[in-house]
C-alpha cells in the first residue's frame, strides 16, 4: 500500500530531478530520461500490476509537467512496461549489454513513435530534423541504464538484503 | 466473479488501455490545458522544481563562480608576467636612451674638432684613496698608445697610461700622480692642474698677483705635447689665499663625473693628423 501512495510523489521528485539535470547537463538539448530507464526497469524486475500503475503514474506526470497532450506518454510507457515485462521472460535480464541494447532499443522505438503522433495528430513533422537528437538521447539513456540498474539493485539488496 | 479473478490480469491491461485511450482521445479534442489533474500535478511539483533549481542554480553559480576566479587568477598571473616583460623593455629602451644621449654628446665633440677620435666602453674603474683610474675596452690592437688624451663630454677627463692589447688604463685628472698644464681661459694664466681625489683637481702655480675669480673656466694649454689646447678641463669653484705662500691654491671642479663615466674617446692622432 505505501508502495501505490509514495508512487505519485516519487513520480513527481523523479520527473522534475530529470527536466533539472537534463536542463543543466545537456542545456535542453535532448531530454535525460531516468523514468524510461524506470520503467523498463520495473518490466524486468515488477509485477504486472505494480508495474503497470508505475507506468501510469509516471507517464501521467511526465505528460502533466512537459505540456504535451496528457495521456501519450503514459500510454507510451505502458506500452514500454508491457513489452519489457513479456520480453524479460526470454532475455538474460541480468547482463550489462542486454539491458543497454534493450533501452537503448525502447527509447528509439518510443521517441519514433511520439513523433509519428505528433504527426498523425497535429501534422508536425519534427522527425528529420530531431532524428540525430533522437539517436543521441536513446544512446545515452541506453549507457545510462546498466548503471542505475546495478544501483537500483545495489539499492535494493541494501534495503531489503534481497534482490528486489 | 469467477470471471473476474480468472481474468483479472486481462481486465486489468484492458481497463488501463482503455482508460488512457479515453484520455488522449479527450485532450487531442478537448485539450489539457484545463485538466484537473494537470493542475494537481503542478501544484504538486512547483515547490519541488523551485528547491531543486534553486539548489542547482547555487551551486551551478558557485561553479561558475569559481571558474571565474580562476580565470581571473590566470589572467592576473599572465598581466603580471606581461607587466615584468613591459619593465623589462621599459627598462632596455631607457637605457639605449641614455646611451644614445651620452654618445650623441661625445659624437658633439667629435663633430666639432679635428681630430681623429676611438670610442670606447669603461669596463672597470679604481677608485682607491690615491688612485682614479679607469678600464676601458680598447687597446693597442686598436691603435691606442700610451699618454692618448682621453675625452668624455664636454672636455678632457685624462690620459692613457697603460695600454694592453685589447685594454687600457686610463688616469684621470682627478688622481694625485696627475699633472697637466693648464690656462685660466678668462685671462689666459698659466698653472698646473693637479689630482686631488675626490675633493677634484687644484690648479697650482699661480702667482697671488693674478686675477682669478670663482667661476673661471680652465682650459688645456697645449703645452708638454700631450693635450691639444684650448680643452675643457673644469671651472674654479674656490680660490685660497695662502698667508704664507707666493701662490694661490685654486680649486677646480671637473666637468665630467668621472663616478658615471661609460664611454670615452681617445683623441687618436695630434693636430697636425685631421681626420
Amino acid at each position: 500500500m505505501l508502495y501505490y501512495l509514495l508512487l505519485p510523489i516519487l513520480s513527481i521528485l523523479l520527473i522534475v530531478l530529470q527536466s533539472t539535470v537534463t536542463d543543466l547537463i545537456f542545456s535542453g538539448r535532448f531530454i535525460f530520461e531516468i523514468s524510461l530507464i524506470v520503467v523498463v526497469y520495473a518490466g524486468f524486475r515488477l509485477d504486472l500490476i505494480k508495474g503497470t500503475v508505475l507506468a501510469f503514474v509516471l507517464g501521467l506526470t511526465f505528460d502533466c509537467l512537459n505540456g504535451s497532450v496528457t495521456g501519450v506518454l503514459t500510454f507510451l510507457y505502458i506500452i514500454v512496461f508491457w513489452f519489457s515485462f513479456f520480453i524479460s521472460e526470454w532475455l538474460d535480464t541480468e547482463k550489462a549489454h542486454v539491458i543497454l541494447l534493450f533501452t537503448l532499443l525502447c527509447a528509439f522505438l518510443k521517441e519514433i513513435i511520439l513523433n509519428m503522433f505528433y504527426y498523425l495528430a497535429f501534422n508536425v513533422n519534427a522527425l528529420p530534423d530531431v532524428y540525430g537528437t533522437i539517436m543521441l538521447q536513446a544512446l545515452v539513456i541506453g549507457l545510462f541504464a546498466p548503471l542505475f540498474f546495478s544501483l537500483m539493485d545495489r539499492t535494493g539488496i541494501f534495503i531489503y538484503e534481497k534482490k528486489v | 466473479m469467477f470471471f473476474l479473478r480468472k481474468y483479472k490480469t486481462i481486465i486489468f491491461i484492458a481497463v488501463v488501455l482503455i482508460s488512457v485511450l479515453v484520455m488522449i482521445s479527450y485532450n487531442l479534442k478537448y485539450g489539457s490545458a484545463d485538466s484537473f489533474l494537470e493542475k494537481i500535478v503542478l501544484e504538486t511539483a512547483s515547490p519541488v522544481q523551485k528547491v531543486l533549481s534553486g539548489s542547482i542554480k547555487g551551486v551551478r553559480d558557485a561553479w561558475m563562480r569559481y571558474l571565474f576566479l580562476v580565470g581571473l587568477q590566470e589572467e592576473n598571473k599572465n598581466l603580471k608576467k606581461k607587466i615584468n616583460e613591459l619593465n623589462a623593455v621599459i627598462v632596455s629602451y631607457q637605457e639605449s636612451y641614455q646611451e644614445a644621449q651620452r654618445l650623441k654628446k661625445l659624437q658633439y665633440i667629435a663633430d666639432n674638432s679635428n681630430y681623429r677620435f676611438i670610442t670606447a666602453r669603461v669596463i672597470g674603474r679604481e677608485q682607491a684613496a690615491i688612485s682614479r683610474t679607469v678600464m676601458i675596452n680598447k687597446g693597442s690592437a686598436d691603435g691606442l698608445k700610451n699618454g692618448m688624451p682621453v675625452v668624455a663630454s664636454p672636455g678632457l677627463i685624462g690620459r692613457l697610461v697603460d695600454v694592453s692589447w685589447h685594454v687600457s688604463r686610463v688616469l684621470l685628472f682627478i688622481d694625485e700622480n696627475s699633472n697637466v698644464d693648464a690656462i685660466v681661459q678668462r685671462n689666459r694664466t698659466q698653472g698646473i692642474i693637479s689630482g686631488a681625489g675626490s675633493r677634484g683637481m687644484i690648479l697650482k702655480y699661480v702667482s697671488k698677483t693674478q686675477d682669478v675669480q670663482v667661476g673661471d673656466i680652465v682650459v688645456s694649454s697645449g703645452m708638454g705635447g700631450v693635450f691639444p689646447k684650448g680643452w675643457l678641463i673644469g671651472q674654479v669653484i674656490h680660490i685660497d689665499r695662502q698667508d704664507g705662500g707666493l701662490f694661490l691654491k685654486i680649486y677646480v671642479a671637473p666637468f665630467t663625473d668621472f663616478s658615471k663615466l661609460e664611454e670615452v674617446m681617445i683623441l687618436s692622432s695630434d693636430g697636425t693628423q685631421m681626420k
